[in-house]
């Protein structure tokens, strides 16, 4: 890896953890708010222009696609949550998911900090990724999961909104939870079957709880207006992450298909990865009927996303490092 | 009004059309016009959520817990011993994707989306045709999302609505006029979402069945020289397909590496031949690079050294050899204590030959013989004569496979459809009060700021004055 590749990837790292801050800061004072919230929204195009550049060179100096193993995906994982929130801010203009997003990019910067050097090495390509179907197949996958976290975090800020926050604690939970089962997964030395049983029950356990608790609700949230005003924009934010994430899941599982039945002659073959992907298109395949049917409310619509997200983050980095294997060793370095 | 809406958003219970529908149609009558008596019980959504959380659950399991068809099943004794391995067995779900619920579960959720599709989603296709009328002021202030403003200078009137006529098109909105009335409609493209995609899905399920009735898979692991033949092909049991009277020879087979000594591609050199021996057909395939002949596929999906080829003195023997990391060896137990390793690496050119006895720490290297080669252990005369690869061939014949691309494509269109918003506005100046409103299905945060906008650039091209903002009191803190 050159120099200056990992100064770019460091500005970035750098400015998604820069932004937080000042996205929290904004929070704290009514004066300054708007122009705290610019700041912000700068730092966070800093950091991804400097990404998508270090992206670029990276394919450069490789002399092929840059999106090959864990740390590569990661890279472009952070590069869609932010792309996806300076997207969604311009329309939306809906600051609280900055620092909800920065949090996202920032994490996902600190995992691939810490993989081994052999991840940041830029390594040649086994056989089977030797072929152009990869850049068609693996960026649609990774930027849907990208906007499907974000519709998660839009869930939380929706249920925060709505006054629902013991379901928005057990949500929040969860997510810690999940998180944690899978960065131990991957940098400790854990039993696996610990490790599953931590994600699996948390995973259950959590929005059962928050779903049960959503009769409970802040009073002094209940009245005000403006709450239920961004209760309903958070809603909507959340839907229109998913209405975009979902095509891409849906291109992303096909053209995986087209790629396995020219290399492999069968476009579906049951492989966990390929299953997982496929629960995951099918929940929100389910969550978008459920859109349509307008039977739930917006606060079990949020905790059905926040489902979704576990489901993502299961299938993204969940499955290889909580040890259920399967032949999409990309995601995987042990 | 409120029954025209009604019917282009049938299924829109509730929230966005909430007013219009407070002055609207009766019970019954909004019951006619949805049509919900005559849908049969399997036209349900709520079934289908129900359904795809099952399937999704379903295929969750299989997903974490090692399957049959692809570890086979000594990997599920393996991973959960003996006793639990018997009950995943017996329950089938160490084969899940054959087990009877599984199939039984895939058939109704195939049965409810035909119904389902033909019911609720494609007859929505006409009323595509039927377009909205032009709405007087009343009918704009209940619509979800409005504005209501005064012009001052009654001159003004006729720049106004051609000025919104203009602002509206650029938006995107397809823009109708009647006199001092005008009505846009934007992204009808997205109601025809729901049918594309379900006309992809039902092609689909057409495609997989015309593949499984028809065609017919299988992998067989082919020693140079050797033939791959169907025989032991895998197809379903409604199968009317026929095998090929042909068979494959692998002429050649190799690996090519990185500097590093990792596989960056294998390849084999094939000739499809009849039964007499003759040539119908030649071909090197590679991963990713198929062969195809009278439709059957032939890819290349592993590699590896199968044997090796020794002899001691002057008899030849082919000894198995096992992968081992990068490199491939067997094991010739000598005596009670003592072992004959030999090792070699994937280009097959040198054999090295150790020795392992029980005392030692780690085998001995002996000697290291070229290809052709000998060297004398004792009184016997080894000559390492070949290494023998093995080319790992999948094919297939997948007559459906066109539909199933078709429907692969349709699908891809159909969702992407889904993600633009089907919006209608409304205008209406009556007298020196304008009235400007609309709905939108999905987005509505975005088009509510779209028409926010569109008003306050009104406002700075004339003398307007908002009458009641859309929400009163407080600004959202977002
Ligand atoms: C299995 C049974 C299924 C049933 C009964 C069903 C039923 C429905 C219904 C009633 C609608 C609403 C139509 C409308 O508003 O005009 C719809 C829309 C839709 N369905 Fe399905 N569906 C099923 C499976 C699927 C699956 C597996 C997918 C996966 C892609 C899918 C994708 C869609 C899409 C993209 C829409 C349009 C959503 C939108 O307009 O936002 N459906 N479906």
């Amino acid at each position: 890896m050159s120099d200056f590749q990992l100064y770019l990837t460091n500005t970035a790292g750098l400015s998604s953890v820069a932004s937080f801050w000042v996205f929290v800061a904004s929070n704290g004072t009514k004066r300054f708010q708007g122009i705290t919230l610019k700041v912000a929204n700068g730092v966070m195009l800093l950091g991804f222009v400097a990404l998508t550049v270090a992206i670029i060179t990276r394919g450069i100096e490789a002399q092929r696609f840059p999106l090959a193993n864990l740390y590569e995906s990661l890279l472009w994982f952070a590069w869609a949550t932010m792309g996806g929130f300076l997207y969604l801010c311009r329309s939306y203009g809906i600051q609280q998911l900055g620092w909800l997003a920065s949090l996202l990019a920032a994490t996902m910067f600190l995992y691939g900090s810490w993989l081994p050097q052999s991840q940041h090495d830029i390594s040649p390509l086994v056989p089977a990724l030797v072929s152009y179907w990869r850049q068609i197949h693996v960026p649609p996958l990774i930027v849907s999961y990208a906007m499907f976290f974000l519709a998660g975090l839009s869930g939380l800020l929706n249920l925060w909104q709505a006054g629902r926050l013991r379901s928005l604690a057990y949500c929040v939970g969860t997510i810690i939870a999940a998180s944690s089962a899978i960065g131990l997964g991957t940098f400790s030395k854990v039993d696996t079957v610990w490790l599953q049983l931590l994600f699996v029950l948390s995973s259950v356990v959590g929005p059962f709880l928050a779903f049960a608790s959503l009769k409970v609700q802040d009073a002094a949230i209940e009245q005000s207006k403006s709450a239920k005003k961004a209760a309903e924009m958070y809603d909507d934010v959340g839907y229109r992450c998913v209405a975009i994430g979902f095509p891409l899941l849906t291109i992303g599982i096909i053209t995986g298909g087209l790629w396995a039945n020219h290399a492999w002659g069968s476009y579906w073959s049951w492989d966990p990865k390929e299953s997982m992907a496929l629960v995951t298109w099918l929940s929100y395949a389910a969550y978008i009927h459920l859109r349509i049917q307008r039977d739930l409310s917006a606060e079990k619509l949020s905790i059905v996303s926040v489902i979704g997200l576990l489901l993502t983050l299961l299938t993204y980095l969940g499955f290889n490092s909580l040890g259920f294997g399967g032949l999409h060793s990309y995601g995987k370095f042990k | 009004m409120a029954s025209l809406l009604k019917q282009q958003d049938q299924d829109d219970k509730s929230k966005d059309l909430e007013p219009v529908r407070a002055g609207g149609a009766s019970e019954p009558a909004k019951k006619a016009i949805a049509g919900k008596d005559q849908i049969s019980p399997f036209a349900s959504v709520k079934l289908s959520v129900f359904l795809m959380c099952l399937m999704a659950l379903t295929i969750l399991i299989g997903a974490g817990v090692p399957q049959e068809s692809q570890g086979g099943q000594e990997k599920v004794f393996e991973v959960f011993g003996p006793q639990v391995a018997e009950w995943l067995v017996r329950l089938g779900i160490s084969d899940i994707y054959h087990s009877p619920w599984f199939l039984a579960l895939t058939a109704t959720l195939t049965l409810n989306m035909i119904v389902v599709s033909f019911q609720r989603v494609f007859p929505k296709l006409r009323l595509l045709k039927n377009s909205l009328p032009f709405f007087r002021g009343q009918d704009i202030l209940k619509l979800p999302i409005h504005h209501s403003l005064t012009l001052a200078k009654a001159d003004e009137s006729t720049a106004l609505i051609a000025d919104l006529s203009v602002g509206l098109t650029k938006l995107g909105y397809k823009v109708k006029a009647e006199g001092s009335k005008l009505k846009g409609e934007y992204g009808v493209v997205g109601r025809l979402a729901p049918s594309v995609t379900h006309v992809g899905l039902l092609t689909l399920l057409l495609g997989i069945t015309i593949t499984s009735w028809t065609g017919f898979t299988g992998f067989q692991p082919v020693l140079l020289d050797e033939k791959l033949n169907f025989k032991d092909s895998q197809h379903s049991k409604l199968w009317v397909g026929s095998l090929p009277k042909w068979q494959v020879r692998v002429d050649g087979t190799r690996r090519e590496n990185y500097s590093s000594g990792q596989a960056k591609q294998w390849f084999s050199n094939l000739s499809v031949v009849d039964d007499q021996g003759k040539v119908l057909h030649q071909g090197e395939i590679s991963v990713n690079n198929p062969l195809t002949y009278e439709n059957v596929d032939i890819y290349q999906s592993s590699w590896g050294l199968a044997k090796v080829a020794v002899s001691f003195n002057g008899h030849v023997r082919q000894l198995d050899l096992r992968p081992m990391g990068e490199k491939y060896a067997c094991f010739l137990p000598l005596d009670q204590d003592t072992v004959l390793i030999m090792s070699l690496a994937s280009e097959g050119k040198s054999l090295r030959v150790f020795a392992k006895r029980r005392e030692w720490q780690a085998p001995k290297l002996i000697s290291e013989i070229q290809t052709g080669k000998s060297i004398k252990l004792g009184d016997v005369d080894v000559v390492f004569e070949k290494a023998i690869p093995v080319t790992g061939l999948q094919y297939k014949r997948d007559p459906g496979l066109p539909v199933t691309y078709l429907a692969f494509g349709i699908i891809m269109i159909g969702v992407l459809l889904a993600a633009v918003p089907h919006r209608h506005v409304w205008v209406a100046l009556e007298g020196s009060e304008l009235y400007l409103g609309g709905t939108s299905r999905k987005a509505k945060v975005g088009f509510e700021r779209s028409m926010e906008n569109l008003v306050e650039k009104l406002k700075s091209s004339f003398t307007l004055h908002e009458q009641t903002p859309i929400e009163e009191g407080e600004q959202a803190d977002v």
